[in-house]
């Protein structure tokens, strides 16, 4: 039996984190995976991250597995894929099976990163083929090729939602609406307005009544809820669909932590009692990333790490003092992760009514997916300036700062707080490069000119379907919530390496529609 | 030790519901009427439903379902989720064919 | 802390347990169960769920001759669940002269106490069990055995208790038993609560030599881990219950009404866990259930393993249980010690339990399995 001074279970974010931390420490380290693909959930996440630098902000979640893959294999960590961790034995022994046997394998300390399964709820028709999680549409669409469908209702507004939804939109799948039990949407409100001023209605307070269809989904029944979340009679809506999305919430995938002995609690699944270093109730078996309680894939970079530069300290691969430091900064960047108004204290609360600047938070966005253009004006990100400038619509206080490190001329300030709302400075010179444009994760940065041509503007966005609508073109443009507002005609479309994938389009509006215009369709 | 239950403590009459025949456990397609019904005879714990009716017994071992069958049996006791212990977790916690874990000590 | 009263107390919520509460409502006694985890969580639902009368000691065969002929055959029907009781034979395999020789002995002792057993040729064999490897020679054959579900008959008997209003609490462990005047009238669980009864069964498997203690009664018995895998559904296979001699590695195993097969055997460390151990499967138990699997079944071998799990069994010094009246502590019962082939026999255990705790004479001749029989 082959002994690691580390075995890591789970090749995603957390997981090989934690294995380039303990290799780093110089320890022997091997990951197992059950997956043909390292990476976890990254390998489907073409949206770009938000976050930090350290966070890998801007960077798209694919690119950051193959990041952190490289990584891993530089410092000779054992990557074991097609390996299915099936059970967790006495003294850190596990079984694998792989190339169609089981083996065995011992650890000095183990490191349960094995992620979380996609939630359920079930209602009349739940079991018909068609009705999927929205993150199994995401591994047909993105991992494998495959549309899961051509028409599809999606059910929850959380960021796996309103992501997942977006994504579909990239593919070619129509949206008949999002909705959620809930009266607010729960995800970030750039991923909301993304796919609301694409012309995807939002329907809050509605739940999912049937699935229609005898063999599999020809439709899908909704119906308004009230505040204790029950159907209201005559509220009954229908939507033709060939697919259900359901994105409503993760369960923490514990079982091998369970088996191990690991003392549980419950917090939104179960998950196991960890102390800050991610060790669990048995010394030398740690839990890092989404299987030690939900959050999203940067926070997990960082717990893995914590949970790696923990296990190097446990046997003695790095000094007390190193990793004291190590931990320190770790920890910060874990916080930073966990601030602003989607943080755990936030969580649900619907009381919410101004950003942390104190200005007045619209219900519009959180109940429609969009905001009115009247509210839109009051933020930092927005003024008014001569010739090009950046109009920024980032309306929370979510932790996140590329456009600020994006712009080379100072336009954009977000300052040291990072969940602070970006602020366009008043005398700073936009130069029109777009980067602010193409590094905004949440695709919210526009750039307006409205000294372009008389009677006209340029609005330039950040556009991420193919095919690119040719210059000279002729179209429509929507507004926030995707009606239509006008005529509009592309007067430049503008690629680069820079831009990582998002093409900045810039269309000619007649001026009127300066605030309004921020979408374009043929 | 397991939390304190009197399972002679009265959680009403099972009464029919319109959507008893959902299922609610696909691995083993165990309906709802069913979890509700062993509810009913007693069986309070996830342990104790998923031996009584099998639900949660299947390849996933109620990996999806769990969760569910916890609210139900919350909502039936008038309980919270949360104090509902989950079943055992165990090993395997994928399917294997035979041959392929005897060979471990081959 | 509180004070509550019953005819009959009992700890342990297991098969037995259940079943005595059963049978002491169906006379009217009322009963308190007391458990200390989950309705069935020792060896009542952690065993092969075996009903045989074959290879048992002449001191407990009485027992399941009495189950056999009396209980289990309208068990589904009294109980309003089905326990998937088959009377469909069990079969013991030989793969070599020695197994041949093993078994003739075998046939010979229960012919003697009158059961109808026989050794079948390898033809035979195949012709009852037609997917068993070639390697086997021969087999013993008896058609009266049989098995059930024991996660099913376990909370049947729960279910049909409750119903008849037996009060089950889980979540209560019972640390000692409480005297007055010399005889029990009580138990004291861990969370400080009293329970009063006439009777005192304690059938709390192997956590009974504990309780016991505190009126200094002690069963000489041991904890042993067994360890079953669980085979995914499979079309019908073979009705009864199948049986790989001790000589060869040992092994048990049948199929649920379901169609998952249950296969339980030895483990190679059983004997040397640490004191400690958990009830956690062991690396390579299944691994070795596994090849002892395939070794007497081929046919198993693509499919799949979905589960594993592993339970405790109390054996007994003189590998039969301890049943009945405790003299020295009137008011006292206990049924434990069942090394690993109780659940056969729980219903007429249970039911001569439910007739000791009312003074009655017990249907079958138990005394052989007194707890006197320690006593020098």
């Amino acid at each position: 039996m082959i002994r690691y001074d580390v075995i890591v279970i789970g090749a995603g974010p957390a997981g090989l984190s934690a294995s380039i931390e303990a290799a780093e420490a110089g320890m022997k380290v091997a990951v197992f995976d059950e997956n043909t693909r390292p990476g976890g959930q990254l390998f489907k996440q073409i949206h770009k991250f938000f976050g930090a630098k350290e966070h890998k902000a801007k960077i798209r979640g694919f690119r950051i597995g193959e990041e952190l893959l490289a990584e891993a294999e530089k410092l000779q960590v054992d990557v074991h894929l097609n390996a299915a961790v099936i059970g967790i034995h006495d003294f850190n022994s596990i079984a694998v099976v792989e190339n169609e046997q089981v083996s065995f394998y011992k650890a000095g300390n183990l490191i349960i990163a094995t992620g979380a399964s996609e939630n359920m709820v079930p209602f009349d028709g739940w079991t018909l083929p068609g009705v999927i999680g929205a993150g199994a549409a995401q591994t047909m669409m993105n991992l494998h090729g495959v549309l899961p469908g051509k028409k599809v209702l999606m059910v929850g507004s959380g960021n796996v939602g309103l992501v997942v939804g977006y994504q579909l939109l990239q593919a070619g799948v129509e949206i008949a609406a999002i909705i959620d039990a809930a009266p607010k949407i729960g995800g970030y409100g750039v991923h909301a307005s993304k796919v609301a001023r694409t012309g995807v209605p939002f329907l809050l307070s509605h739940t999912i009544l049937k699935a229609e269809g005898e063999e599999f989904v020809t439709g899908a029944a909704v119906v308004e809820v009230d505040s204790k979340f029950q159907p209201i009679k005559g509220t009954e809506k229908h939507f033709d669909v060939d697919t259900i999305c359901m994105a409503v919430g993760l369960s923490p995938m514990s079982q091998l932590l369970r088996i191990a002995g690991c003392e549980m609690k419950e917090m939104g699944g179960l998950v196991p009692a960890c102390n800050e270093y991610g060790e669990t109730s048995i010394s030398g078996i740690f839990a890092a990333g989404d299987v030690a309680g939900i959050e999203e894939a940067s926070s997990a970079m960082v717990g893995g790490r914590i949970a790696g530069a923990a296990s190097a300290l446990r046997d003695g691969f790095i000094m007390q003092g190193d990793f004291e430091e190590k931990y320190k900064a770790l920890k910060e960047s874990l916080n930073q992760l966990r601030q602003g108004m989607f943080c755990k204290e936030n969580r649900g609360k619907t009381d919410m009514t101004a950003t942390e600047e104190g200005i007045p938070l619209s219900n519009s966005l959180l109940e429609k997916g969009y905001l009115l253009e009247k509210e839109i004006i009051k933020f930092p990100g927005v003024k008014k300036k001569a010739g090009v400038h950046p109009i920024i619509e980032c309306t929370q206080n979510i932790p996140c700062n590329p456009c600020q490190t994006a712009c080379k001329f100072n336009c954009i300030s977000i300052g040291e707080n990072i969940t602070a709302l970006p602020v366009v400075i008043e005398d700073s010179k936009c130069t029109n490069c777009g980067m602010c444009v193409a590094s905004c994760s949440g695709q919210a940065i526009f750039l307006l000119n409205e000294d372009s041509e008389d009677g006209f503007v340029s609005i330039t966005l950040p556009y991420e379907f193919l095919p690119y609508p040719k210059k000279g073109v002729k179209g429509i443009a929507l507004d926030r919530s995707g009606n239509r507002v006008c005529e509009a005609e592309i007067i430049g479309l503008r690629t680069a390496e820079a831009f990582d994938h998002t093409a900045l389009l810039t269309m000619k509006v007649p001026s009127e529609f300066a605030m309004s215009a921020r979408f374009f369709t043929l | 030790m397991a939390e304190y239950l009197d399972r002679s403590s009265d959680i009403g009459k099972l009464v029919a519901m319109p959507d008893d025949d959902m299922i609610i456990c696909r691995c083993e397609e165990i309906t709802k009427g069913e979890i509700r019904k062993a509810i009913h005879d007693g069986m309070w714990t996830m342990t104790e439903i998923k031996r009584y009716t099998r639900a949660g017994m299947g390849l996933c071992q109620g990996q999806t379902c769990s969760r569910i069958i916890k609210g139900m049996i919350a909502k039936e006791l008038g309980v919270l989720p949360l104090s509902i212990d989950d079943n055992t977790a165990r090993v395997p916690v994928r399917p294997v064919e035979v041959r392929v874990y005897g060979k471990g000590i081959n | 802390m509180s004070n509550q009263c019953a005819d009959v107390v009992i700890a342990g919520g297991g098969v037995m347990g259940n079943a005595t509460a059963y049978y002491l409502r169906k006379k009217g006694c009322s009963v308190i169960v007391l458990e200390e985890e989950m309705l069935g969580n020792g060896g009542s639902s952690r065993n092969g769920g075996g009903v045989r009368q074959s290879g048992r000691d002449n001191r407990e065969l009485p027992l399941a001759i009495y189950g056999i002929g009396n209980i289990w055959p309208h068990l589904s029907e009294e109980l309003g669940v089905d326990i998937e009781y088959h009377q469909a034979g069990n079969i013991k395999f030989a793969k070599d002269e020695r197994g041949v020789e093993f078994y003739k002995k075998v046939v010979e002792q229960n012919l003697k106490k009158g059961l109808e057993l026989r050794m079948l040729n390898q033809a035979e064999t195949r012709e009852i069990c037609p997917l068993v490897s070639d390697e086997i020679i021969a087999s013993c054959y008896c058609p009266s055995d049989g098995h059930a579900n024991a996660l099913m008959t376990t909370l049947a008997f729960y279910k049909r208790a409750r119903e008849l209003g037996a009060r089950f609490i889980t979540g209560e462990k019972v640390l000692s038993v409480k005297l007055h005047k010399g005889r029990a009238k009580g138990v004291i669980t861990s969370r400080g609560n009293v329970y009063e009864g006439d009777k005192i069964i304690i059938t709390a498997g192997y956590e009974s030599r504990a309780i016991l203690n505190s009126v200094h009664i002690d069963v000489p018995m041991r904890r042993k881990l067994i360890e079953v895998i669980i085979i995914e559904m499979q079309p019908k296979i073979f009705p009864m219950m199948i049986t790989i001699p001790d000589y060869d590695g040992g092994g048990y195993g049948h199929q649920t009404d379901h169609g998952s097969f249950v296969f339980g055997g030895h483990i190679p460390l059983e004997n040397y866990l640490r004191p400690e151990e958990k009830e956690v499967t062991q690396l390579i138990t299944t691994a070795s259930n596994c090849n002892q699997l395939v070794s007497y079944f081929p046919y198993f071998k693509d499919a799949k393993v979905i589960r594993s799990w592993s339970g405790w069994t109390d054996l007994c010094q003189d590998e039969v249980p301890v049943i009945g009246n405790i003299d020295e502590v009137p008011g006292l019962l206990t049924a434990c010690g069942f090394t690993g082939h109780g659940f056969g026999i729980s219903p007429a255990v249970a039911a001569c339990l439910s007739e000791l705790a009312v003074d009655k004479e017990p249907s079958v001749d138990i005394s052989g399995l007194s707890y006197s029989r320690f006593i020098m």
